[in-house]
């Protein structure tokens, strides 16, 4: 049961952390095409706001990990 | 919720500390042919099995009373009669307890040399600045050109960034520091016999913990004021907004934890399950099975690894650029501008 909720959980969280960088992505190459003189500020803002999505991600992948090991049952 | 996440919190450095016992009993039925937790947690070793680190433990005995030992290793402590050895940790027998394990692990080891390398990195480039190479000359040499290339990044696109103008030189040890540091600990991960200090819930812990004193006794009274009184809102919503301020300033070090080590981790992960298909193949469809998978396993490791050098310097990036967002954050002035904001568009 561990297992079967950890699978579910862990396509949950990379489903959830692909749209949302997806989505930064998208913002991001459109706004560099717009404006390629700023492509650096860009890139800046867009690997911070990854990095807030993906430690959210990977606090979900942990506790799938924790699931499959069937720690703390 | 703070309870909750102290739990989790707990459960974590559990994970991170004791994985390779908790692991062992669970399939105590069946060998696992890859024992993956094992292979990523902590050791009480250096490189190899044979370089013991010695053990200093805090010991309770049954009587009540404390007492601290010194062993040479693992070992020679399950020897003196004091402990059992059960799956690689030590038990105390007699009904003793342990208290605080204050033992050297390989993990430890790592953190020691990452930060050294650090430091014997830094203070060398500070020698060749002080002689003038550099300031009244051009930079010599490759070693000076990455230094500078590195600190620059660091101060003008990290620190200055995103600390005010006037303070954020004052941050620029810190936040070097951490980069260089964290910098070297993931890239050790990639060498053979190596183990990533930052792939241990404690190591990253302890660098969040630093952060988050930096950046509360870097707060303005505005920020305190942010935190225990929101301006601008009425009476009714700060009750909801105090609580929620004062969890963001524990949610966001133990983001911070959380991210570098869940991403050093799962670096090592996917490296072992990936390799360790051979194996599973080899079980399964006899001899040909493995070698057949293994030129799949060994070409996507190599790309793999390729891509864990990368990760590296990026965590050790965030993990910097995070911090100084924070310290950032807690030491801005905009009290003034605000006030100024808000007036004008009252009138």
């Amino acid at each position: 049961m561990g297992l079967l909720a950890a699978g579910i959980g862990a396509g949950i969280v990379a489903l959830g952390a692909g749209i949302g960088i997806g989505m930064i992505g998208k913002a991001a190459t459109e706004s560099i095409a717009r404006q390629p003189e700023a492509a650096g500020d860009i890139r800046g803002a867009m690997i911070l706001t990854a990095a807030f999505i993906e430690g959210v991600a990977l606090l979900g992948a942990v506790i799938c990990i924790l699931l499959a090991l069937q720690i703390g049952s | 919720m703070i309870q909750t996440l102290r739990r989790l919190f707990l459960t974590f450095l559990f994970i991170s500390v004791s994985t390779s016992s908790t692991f062992a009993e669970s399939d105590k039925a069946e060998e696992p042919i890859l024992d993956v937790m094992g292979t990523v947690a902590d050791h009480d070793y250096f490189l190899f099995s044979s370089l013991t680190l010695p053990r200093f433990i805090l010991l309770e005995n049954a009587d009540g009373e404390t007492s601290f030992e010194v062993f040479k290793s693992t070992h020679s402590a399950a020897e003196s009669g004091l402990f059992e050895e059960v799956n690689h940790a030590l038990v105390p027998t007699n009904g003793g307890r342990i208290v605080i394990d204050f033992s050297i692990t390989s993990h430890l080891m790592f953190f020691w040399m990452g930060m050294g390398l650090a430091l014997l990195f830094t203070i060398t480039m500070a020698g060749r600045y002080k002689k003038g190479i550099g300031k009244d000359v051009e930079p010599k040499g490759w070693l000076q050109n990455i230094f500078e290339i590195l600190f620059l990044f660091i101060r003008d696109d990290v620190s200055r960034a995103n600390i005010d103008d006037k303070k954020a030189d004052k941050y620029m040890p810190y936040l070097f520091t951490m980069f260089m540091g964290i910098a070297f600990m993931n890239l050790f991960g990639l060498l053979p016999w190596a183990a990533t200090a930052t792939a241990d819930l404690t190591v990253t812990a302890t660098l969040a913990v630093i952060t988050f004193f930096v950046t509360q006794f870097s707060g303005t009274k505005d920020y305190w004021g942010h935190v225990f009184w929101f301006p601008g809102v009425p009476g009714w919503v700060r009750l909801i907004l105090t609580p929620v301020e004062v969890l963001g300033l524990f949610t966001k070090p133990f983001a911070l934890a959380i991210r570098l080590f869940a991403n050093m981790l799962s670096g090592k992960i996917m490296i072992i399950a990936i390799l360790g298909l051979i194996f599973i193949f080899a079980d399964l469809f006899g001899e040909i099975g493995g070698y057949g998978i293994s030129l799949v396993s060994v070409s996507l490791t190599v790309a793999l690894y390729a891509l864990k050098v990368f990760v590296g310097l990026l965590q050790a990036y965030i993990f910097t650029l995070l911090s100084a967002v924070f310290i950032g954050m807690a030491a801005e002035d905009h009290h003034h501008g605000e006030e100024h904001y808000n007036a004008e568009h009252a009138a």
